[in-house]
């Protein structure tokens, strides 16, 4: 057992865990964050459990609960500061970019950070970008062109950045 | 999958502590953990089981990148998304950047370190193609304290084995910024787009004042046995500028000393005819890169 303390969505925790609990179960199961969700049992293929450890999407299940010890965490339940929409699940909603949204939460957070590097990508650049988040549903057109129109609506909305 | 029970967790600040928490375990019980991005698949799976991981992850030193008398310097934890940015690989070893802008996906990159991939010596992985055929070198110290550096073409033995024992701990991957004008490119083929490399192909060529060929390096992977250099490919191409029949006879050099296998994921004609087709774009490219 190790103890860890460590920033989710802007909240601090310190917990005692097993050393081999994987952060996606630390962050659902110790603390209930059930939006980060687990689609390939752990296989590091499905990209579901992308979440940001200091501002970068990583997924969740490669990572020991430990390794983020000291770090700064954000989860889908914490892409939105005031409890509303972000722009970009605003985007996704808009153009139906979902359907069963089992893997929706991963997508948002890699698309998150992705729009950070990339304010004006073109659709080859999001589909480049989307390779680590599978969707069994909807054949990822309606996805690329929510993440488009959260892009506009993101440099639109400038200087008050939301992702 | 699942990792197994795992006792111990060290996060170090220094070369030093690895060292002295190293000392406390038996050979094969502790693990040096970089990015993670290979060895926690294998800790799931349970195809590795350590009683005690080193988290590398504080050691600032190794995650910096420099260029020192001519020399480039690339820290041991410097990410893939790092690399893939970063404009001290430009111009020469620009091979190297392609390799690292399309290992795996976004997240991959993220956490994925040089270090981690050159070390793990995947059968089939980019970078340490890239860094073979870029003459890399792999900076070593080991507990006793005794640094060395090894050559990629000593350091890669096969898959998922190097010449790095145990005890080492790798610092730094370093690559000589060469006198004359060069070029590199990295090229794959897998089933998805930036999948392992069924086949994955590095050319690095330097060329003289007169614009010809005074050095290539070329190396290949998903052969089944890690990177390979081709070197009857590399001498077709000397004192070349680069012309289509000069890279077609480097090709046939190629694919005679490679030994295309036949997979699940390609049969060993398919391999060669992409060992064909990316060995040309990439030689061509290498050229084009190297004269500007």
């Amino acid at each position: 057992m190790t103890s860890i303390k460590l920033t989710v969505n802007g909240e601090k925790f310190e917990e005692q865990i097993d050393n081999r609990l994987l952060l996606v179960d630390f962050l659902r199961d110790n603390l209930s964050l059930t939006g980060t969700h687990v689609g390939c049992t752990y296989e590091g293929v499905c990209g579901a459990c992308t979440i940001h450890l200091d501002g970068d999407a990583v997924k969740s299940c490669m990572l020991l609960a430990v390794q983020a010890d000291g770090h700064n965490i954000t989860t889908v339940e914490g892409l939105s500061a005031d409890g509303g929409l972000s722009d970009l699940q605003q985007a996704f909603n808009d153009e139906h970019g979902l359907q069963c949204g089992y893997c929706t939460p991963g997508i948002l957070m890699n698309m998150a950070d992705f729009l950070r590097e990339n304010p004006n990508p073109n659709d080859e650049q999001i589909r480049h970008g989307l390779i680590g988040n599978l969707c069994r549903c909807t054949g990822y057109v309606h996805i690329v062109r929510a993440v488009k129109k959260a892009a506009k609506m993101l440099r639109d909305n400038e200087p008050e950045v939301r992702v | 999958m699942y990792p197994a029970e795992i006792k111990e967790y060290h996060r170090p600040d220094s070369i030093n502590q690895v060292f002295e928490i190293m000392a406390h375990h038996d050979e094969g019980e502790s693990l040096l953990l970089a990015g993670g991005q290979s060895s926690m698949q294998a800790i799931k799976s349970r195809m590795l089981r350590p009683q005690c991981i080193i988290d590398l992850q504080n050691l600032q030193e190794l995650k910096t990148v420099k260029v020192e008398s001519g020399t480039l310097k690339i820290g041991a934890m410097v990410r893939y998304c790092e690399l893939a940015k970063n404009s001290a690989l430009d111009k020469n070893f620009t091979g190297l950047k392609d390799a690292a802008t399309h290992v795996g996906d976004r997240q991959v990159r993220n956490r994925g370190t040089i270090g981690g991939s050159v070390c793990w010596n995947y059968a089939a992985a980019c970078t340490p193609t890239a860094v073979l055929a870029l003459d890399g070198r792999m900076h070593l110290v080991s507990s006793k304290g005794d640094s060395r550096v090894v050559k990629a073409d000593d350091f890669f033995l096969g898959p998922l084995d190097t010449a790095k024992s145990e005890s080492d701990i790798l610092i730094c991957v370093s690559f000589e910024q060469p006198e004359t004008k060069a070029g590199s490119a990295y090229k794959k083929w897998g089933l998805v787009k930036d999948a392992l490399p069924v086949v994955g192909i590095c050319a690095f060529i330097k060329l003289d004042t007169s614009g010809l060929c005074c050095e290539a390096r070329i190396a290949v992977t998903g052969m089944g046995l890690g990177a390979q250099r081709a070197t009857a490919g590399e001498a077709a191409l000397l004192s070349s500028d680069g012309d289509p029949k000069s890279i077609e006879a480097a090709i046939d050099g190629i694919c005679a000393t490679i030994d295309a296998p036949t997979d699940l994921s390609a049969t060993s004609d398919y391999r060669y005819q992409l060992i064909r087709n990316l060995g040309f774009e990439v030689i061509q490219i290498a050229f084009k890169r190297a004269s500007i």
